[in-house]
């Protein structure tokens, strides 16, 4: 809210410069966010909290500052001198729940126009326009400087000089005074006159019943009404003022009638005419609600030993009435602080105007937890360093995605990806779901670096997804997704592989970082991958992710502008892989024999794997073998057509002694023949 | 014997001719080799005449022994001469560039979480996660936002259903924890939050570390010893705190933390709005009526709860002037942490 400092100082004689008002106020609990300078007036720009309404006003900051500074408060003059003694109106409260008080007067004989400079300057420093309408104006000046909203009837709209406070019923409509014609909520509170609803209370007038510079007979309105009606009925019509905004968070019951008074004053100094006696509703009448505290929690929870009189004297300072009971107070909070109901709110106040910085700074007695070992969280860390070290960089998504991008990736209809929550309110209809996969988000971040000239991408991202199981909130999973892109440009060091080995290798290294050895790579299912170029990821059999090329018909309508791009992408559930890695780690022995390394190449039907080609060896079931290792794969030339040449390492080694030439030699000849009857291939340089 | 000077002056003028080791492999075979010069000569030694003989073979002997010697050390000046041209011919150009896959690097929002929940995790906070999609309950309710309070305006919210929102804040965790949990307590809890809401500070998705202490006599003034201790690590131990009264439903005394401004100590600059100050984090004793809502004792128990933003801090220390930076993962950004 902008506070005038020339305006402020009409409350409270205060002679210190603006910066320490900032300073004291901030430190109070109101925030002074910024000062501007405006024809040699200060304007501050406060930071009301919503617990604080009773701060929305000129008079509410002077109040502070007051109680900041120790000076007094000036409160405004609002005796009426002359009055026509009879009311001339007629107002009923309907809904006493939603209005607790509805006061008002009559003013006869106004001139409407222009108001006067010093009040236009005023207004329109604290951010309201001047509207050509001093009677308009005069109601915001009012808001503004005591805040209190008021509204001001034409009152020959108004039929039958009655006013009846009650809400809208079934199938209401009105027309505001910024004309638009709203469809009225049912619960919405409405001001009538005899036959037809003249305001939506406490939120806008209608326009037939304002005043115009043709009016010359005004009711003026102070009401209360009850918060949470206003803020319902403001959020459903989507319509905000500077009166609903204060009405929401609470008015001052007692002061409406000075507020009221004020304005009529006013009126009557500016556009002239005559003002009525009140007509003044207020069924039940405020009693403020006593809080008791003792003075030994407030020693307990602030941590510091107050003295009786400088607890109650703090209270006073601030306007508070409260009353020693030996070991307890009592707190009588005014009805402009509604907030202070229970314990605690007794405390803040204390404790704010005692000072946050006055209460001492103390190192808790602690107590130690067993809760600090995370084993997920290591297990986690650990991948991202695996991931970090294979060049990965690592990339955070919002959590949202575009309906459109599981038809991008042709995901199938029963595919769990496809049960995914969407927002109501979102910010953009392209991120109005929460995301089912990484993959989207990945390519995204492709996309966006790969149009800004980088060559070299290497992301992946651990973040949770969201599937929808039909129960009250969604299974939210971890998932590491990964995207890759490497142009072959020259480079000094010649290294052609292909970029589907590469995140292979670096998955297979995390896998030996977690020390999880049952994993497999067999041809994938995910339709938006590139059939020849992709493998789902199985730990023990059941999938725990994929890994490929994206498919060309994806990569199109990518619109990259290169050809063939080899766009790498995988993702896994992160909760299964850790599921694998071992709770405890033994020992094995080293081996104490030697071993004797022989190798064998066959040449074989492409068809036939790599994996499938190192299972047979395998399964040859020599005890002797200890390990199998392919070191060389070819296809082309000296190869025929459709075959390819394999050629593994063996490994021979006994546990119990050492293995003779000969011996080994026997075995691995028996192997040899083995495989190459098992695979139908032939030997290399044989065929 | 002259035939054995000749033989050894015919050795030392061969060998002063060798250059390579394959050349004085030669000459070693030529002489002391199995059919060598001198090697014959030591066979033949049986048809010298026996009055010559020992003169003969001690001379002979001599020979060989110095033809030995005399190889040994050719070859060690030999080896030594190849070394020395090795060293002189074999030559990289160091200046080339090694190989290497440069590490990834960590997303700078993570490397600062994993800074606030170090310091956090020395001082004996247990980390505790929940849900990002949360119950309208627990992300308002049982924090002391019932629905139509004008404190949910604080918060702009993403729903799901009437019920179901995405967290506004890590503050939903507090109360699952406490449902579970007996005090004492102390945790943190890091993680992702939403706000529809979107400009140069602000993000639709942000992180933030809640925190939670309660037991027995706990104060404000252990409130202002933990966080003073946390922004001391986080940002030195000469930066300026102050605490100030603030707003939150679920806490109270409420209050901001502010640091002094590390970019003009303290003097006022844009980055502070020439206050001098920067907030940093939202704190408060818990409010009474939240541990209403999970069944503690408010005579027997207190705590303070605290809350900050990862994206606000990271900007802070280094500089970043635009949120959305963390969020577009341009990998020249993200390379540069």
């Amino acid at each position: 809210m902008r506070i005038s400092f020339e305006w402020l100082k009409d409350f409270v004689d205060i002679r210190v410069p603006a910066e320490k008002i900032a300073d004291g106020l901030t430190m109070a609990g109101l925030e002074v966010e910024g000062m501007e300078d405006v024809n040699g007036d200060t304007i501050f720009e406060v930071n009301v909290t919503p617990n604080r309404p009773d701060c929305l006003s000129i008079l509410g900051i002077a109040r502070e500052a007051a109680a900041v500074f120790g000076t007094p408060l000036k409160t405004p003059d609002t005796f009426i001198d002359e009055v026509i003694p009879d009311p001339a109106f007629k107002v009923e409260i309907s809904d006493p729940e939603l209005c607790g008080r509805y006061a008002g007067r009559l003013i006869e004989g106004v001139t409407v126009g222009d108001s006067p400079d010093w009040l236009k300057r005023r207004l329109e420093k604290c951010g309201i326009r001047s509207l050509n309408n001093n009677i308009v104006d005069i109601t915001n000046y009012v808001l503004i400087e005591l805040g209190h909203p008021l509204h001001a009837f034409d009152a020959d709209k108004l039929s039958g000089n009655t006013i009846r406070v009650a809400r809208a019923g079934a199938g209401r409509s009105i027309i505001t005074l910024d004309g638009f014609e709203r469809e009225l909520p049912d619960e919405a509170l409405l001001i009538w006159d005899q036959k037809s609803p003249a305001a939506i209370a406490g939120i806008m007038g209608g326009e037939e019943s304002g005043v115009t510079t043709a009016t010359h007979n005004i009711f003026l309105e102070s009401a209360c009404f009850s918060p949470v009606s206003i803020r319902r009925t403001s959020k459903k019509l989507g319509l905000r003022t500077e009166s609903s905004y204060r009405f929401e968070r609470g008015s001052d019951i007692e002061f409406l009638e000075v507020a009221l008074n004020r304005a009529a004053l006013l009126v009557k100094q500016i556009c002239g005419g005559a003002i009525h006696e009140i007509v003044d509703v207020y069924p039940e009448k405020y009693v403020p609600k006593a809080v008791e505290i003792s003075y030994n929690k407030v020693k307990s929870l602030l941590g510091v030993e107050l003295r009786k009189d400088q607890v109650l004297g703090t209270l006073e300072r601030i306007g508070i009435r409260s009353e020693d009971r030996g070991d307890t107070f009592l707190v009588y909070p005014q009805a402009f602080r509604r907030d202070i109901c229970e314990y605690m709110d007794v405390l803040e106040e204390i404790a704010r105007i005692y000072g946050y910085s006055n209460i001492p700074v103390r190192t808790p007695k602690t107590v130690l937890s067993g809760n600090i070992f995370n084993r997920e969280n290591i297990n986690v860390n650990k991948t991202k360093g695996a991931l970090r070290k294979a060049g990965f960089t690592e990339v955070i998504n919002y959590s949202f995605m575009n309906p459109s991008d599981l038809d991008l990736l042709s995901i199938p209809d029963n595919d769990i990806r496809r049960k995914a929550l969407s927002i109501r309110n979102p910010l953009r209809q392209e991120d109005s779901m929460m995301r089912t996969s990484l993959a989207p988000s990945l390519i995204n971040n492709f996309i966006h670096n790969f149009s800004r000239g980088i060559r070299d991408i290497r992301m992946f991202e651990i973040s949770k997804i969201f599937i929808d199981k039909g129960e009250q909130l969604p299974y939210e999973g971890l998932r590491l997704g990964g995207i890759f892109y490497q142009e072959r440009i020259p480079a000094i060091w010649k290294d052609d592989i292909q970029g589907f080995f590469i995140v292979k290798g670096a998955l297979q290294a995390l896998f030996e970082e977690l020390k999880v050895s049952e994993y497999s790579f067999v041809p994938s299912e995910e339709v938006f991958l590139h059939m020849g170029k992709s493998a789902d990821i199985l730990l023990n059999f059941g999938k725990a992710g994929f890994i490929g090329e994206l498919g060309p018909h994806v990569v199109e309508t990518l619109d990259l502008k290169i050809h063939k791009p080899e766009i790498i992408i995988f993702e896994m559930d992160i909760n299964i892989l850790l599921s694998f890695v071992p709770g405890r780690l033994s020992y094995c022995q080293i081996p104490r024999y030697p071993s004797i390394e022989r190798d064998i190449a066959v040449i074989l039907d492409e068809k036939i794997t790599s994996a499938e080609a190192l299972n047979v060896i395998k399964n040859f079931g020599s005890e002797f073998i200890e390990k199998v290792e392919l070191f060389d794969y070819y296809q082309g030339k000296n190869i025929p057509r459709n075959m390819k040449s394999l050629a593994f390492r063996i490994i021979y080694r006994s546990k119990e002694r050492t293995l003779t030439d000969s011996e080994v030699e026997s075995v691995h000849k028996r192997l040899v023949e083995y495989v190459l009857d098992k695979t139908g291939g032939g030997l290399r340089g044989q065929v | 014997m002259d035939e054995l000077l000749s033989l050894k002056k015919a050795f030392l003028e061969e060998i002063g001719l060798v250059s390579s080791l394959a050349e004085l492999q030669q000459i070693r075979t030529k002489y002391s080799g199995k059919k060598g010069l001198v090697t014959a000569r030591l066979k033949d030694l049986s048809s010298i005449s026996p009055d010559k003989r020992p003169q003969y073979g001690k001379i002979l002997n001599q020979i060989k022994n110095f033809i030995e010697d005399e190889l040994k050390n050719k070859e060690l000046a030999l080896k030594d001469k190849e070394k020395e041209e090795r060293l002189q011919t074999e030559r990289i150009d160091i200046s080339l560039p090694g190989k290497f896959t440069p590490y990834g690097r960590e997303h700078p929002i993570n490397q600062v979480l994993s800074e606030i929940k170090n310091i956090f995790i020395s001082m004996g906070f247990d980390m505790e996660d929940g849900p990002e999609v949360e119950l309208d309950y627990y992300n308002f309710e049982a924090l002391n936002i019932p629905k139509d309070h004008p404190a949910r305006d604080m918060q702009d919210t993403f729903y799901i259903s009437d019920d179901i929102v995405l967290r506004t804040h890590t503050s939903p965790v507090q109360i699952r924890v406490m449902e579970k949990r007996k005090p004492p307590l102390k945790i943190i809890a890091p993680g992702k939050v939403y706000r529809c809401d979107a400009d140069v500070s602000h993000t639709a998705m942000f992180h933030q570390v809640e925190g939670l202490m309660v037991d027995t006599d706990v104060s404000f003034s252990d409130l202002k010893g933990v966080l003073e201790l946390f922004i001391h690590s986080l940002f030195g131990k000469d930066t300026p705190v102050r605490f100030r009264p603030s707003y939150f439903p679920f806490t109270e005394p409420s209050a901001e933390v502010d640091i002094g401004c590390i970019f003009c100590s303290g003097k006022g600059c844009r980055v502070c709005k020439t206050t001098g100050w920067i907030e940093i984090l939202g704190a408060g004793l818990v409010n009474p009526r939240v541990f209403e809502m999970v069944g503690y004792n408010t005579d027997e128990y207190s705590g303070f709860a605290f809350g900050m933003g990862v994206e606000r801090i990271t900007m802070l220390k280094y500089s970043i002037d635009d949120i959305r930076l963390f969020y577009d993962n341009d990998l020249r950004f993200l390379r540069q942490f």
